[in-house]
């Protein structure tokens, strides 16, 4: 009988960094676009109409004594090929739920505990968007909550803990933002930059320099340019963990891509990363709104993250410089590379669309191009 | 168009409208042309690649009311 393997299993599989053979039975570009991607996995792309007639002509290409996993877009022809696969004497799986499982699921990992606080990031492995909780005396604060807000709530009731506050760090181009509907189900107050131009009702983070509830305080580091989009706020905590958004990640700081500001963008990247970040200490945590390669930007312990003194090393570059060179620097890794379909995301997430949920899930199945933020060092 | 033979697809889950079609074509004579309609949105790409895999020349396609139309011509 031909088994599965759900995504969940699969995501603590590439977060162990286990050895993995799959077999990829989707058409070729649906491959190169996009695929689930891990330090020791193996891919093998036949697609499915080529194994119609059998598998005999693809034996010479799979592992013997190895587990074999399926996959395809929605899971339908990844079981037929497991099936074939098992009938010849394999080990396989399939994939539950296919590609769109894969992009949808959360991965929760621990990040930080002490007597104020606890704070788990997760990790949406799929598309390499990150989010996050700060539990304190039964309260929940959320850091850029994806669509699946039923993993926040879950996640919240199992620490005892009732959702109060709820932040964007800014306008997700490459997501769709569970932050809205989070709130209406919640009641929690809702955080955004007003200068990101939605039209829902929420707090203006330009009116807060602390958001405060229990023992946590989460100080909004944001260089506050009105009418610019993209703006991407930080929010430190406690003095201890920087949720740094868009502006500083693992692997560097933060490009320009949307919004064609270039210049004004990188001049608030410097201000925020000259005037606020070098004034937070090394040992304080970085956790990003994104990373790009998962096994280059975990950590030890097992989340995206890593000491701001770590960060500012690797990329001296850019911490210690002069402005205009850091101008140049940033303006010089602009990307033209757009998520796909962030035109129709932004106006989603600002409140000018509304789109039912197979809609919702077409707009953001696809490729991990959230790294497309990230200067290249 | 005109067709020799019509693949009703529509409403199957991948992979069935291709394992429909692949059966069908096994039935017609090279140069006779294959008509499909499905629903399956992922049939849009597969079945492009998939004539293409097999060397069959796609005619014309359409997308008329969420139904997707392919005519093939077998290779």
């Amino acid at each position: 009988m031909v088994k599965l393997w759900t995504a969940e299993q699969v995501a603590k599989k590439v977060m162990n960094e286990e050895r993995m053979f799959i077999l990829d039975v989707r058409n070729n570009d649906a491959f190169e676009d996009w695929k689930i991607e891990g330090k020791n996995i193996t891919h093998l792309n036949v697609p499915y109409f080529e194994l119609l007639d059998g598998i005999n002509d693809i034996k010479e290409q799979l592992p013997e004594n190895e587990e074999v996993l399926v996959v395809c877009a929605k899971e339908g022809s990844s079981k037929m090929v497991a099936e074939m696969l098992d009938e010849e004497g394999y080990t396989a799986y399939y994939l539950q739920g296919g590609m769109k499982s894969w992009s949808e699921h959360l991965e929760k990992v621990k990040v930080h505990e002490d007597e104020n606080m606890k704070v788990y990031q997760f990790i949406r492995v799929g598309k390499g968007c990150l989010s996050y909780m700060v539990v304190s005396d039964g309260e929940a604060l959320i850091v850029d909550p994806s669509r699946f807000i039923e993993k926040y709530e879950a996640a919240a009731k199992e620490e005892n803990a009732t959702i109060t506050h709820i932040v964007d760090s800014h306008l997700h181009a490459d997501h769709i933002s569970g932050g809205k509907m989070l709130a209406e189900k919640t009641g929690a107050s809702y955080y955004l930059m007003k200068s990101e131009g939605a039209i829902y009702d929420f707090l203006p983070l330009e009116d807060y320099q602390k958001i405060e509830f229990k023992n946590v305080s989460l100080e909004v580091l944001a260089v506050k340019t009105p009418g610019h989009t993209p703006g991407s706020v930080s929010f430190f905590v406690n003095q201890k963990l920087l949720f740094s958004g868009d502006t500083i990640f693992v692997s560097g700081l933060g490009r320009p891509d949307l919004g064609n500001k270039v210049r004004e963008w990188a001049k608030d990247l410097y201000d925020t990363v000259y005037s606020k970040v070098s004034e937070i200490a090394d040992d304080v945590v970085v956790l990003p709104g994104h990373y790009g390669d998962l096994d280059e930007e975990k950590s030890v312990h097992g989340y995206v993250g890593d000491l701001l003194g770590n960060i500012r090393k690797e990329n001296e570059k850019m911490f210690h410089t002069t402005k205009e060179d850091f101008l140049d620097q940033v303006e010089k890794s602009a990307s033209s590379v757009k998520p796909p379909n962030f035109e129709e995301i932004v106006a989603i997430n600002r409140g000018h669309q509304s789109v039912d949920l197979e809609q919702m899930v077409e707009l953001e199945i696809g490729p991990n191009r959230c790294a497309v933020h990230h200067t290249d060092e | 168009m005109k067709s020799d033979h019509v693949v009703d697809a529509k409403g199957l889950a991948c992979p069935m409208p291709i394992v429909r079609a692949k059966k069908a074509i096994n039935d017609i004579e090279s140069g006779q042309v294959l008509e499909i309609h499905a629903t399956d949105k992922g049939s849009k790409a597969d079945i492009a690649a998939w004539a293409k895999s097999a060397g069959h020349e796609m005619l014309a396609s359409t997308e008329e009311n969420e139904v997707f139309k392919f005519w093939i011509k077998k290779a």
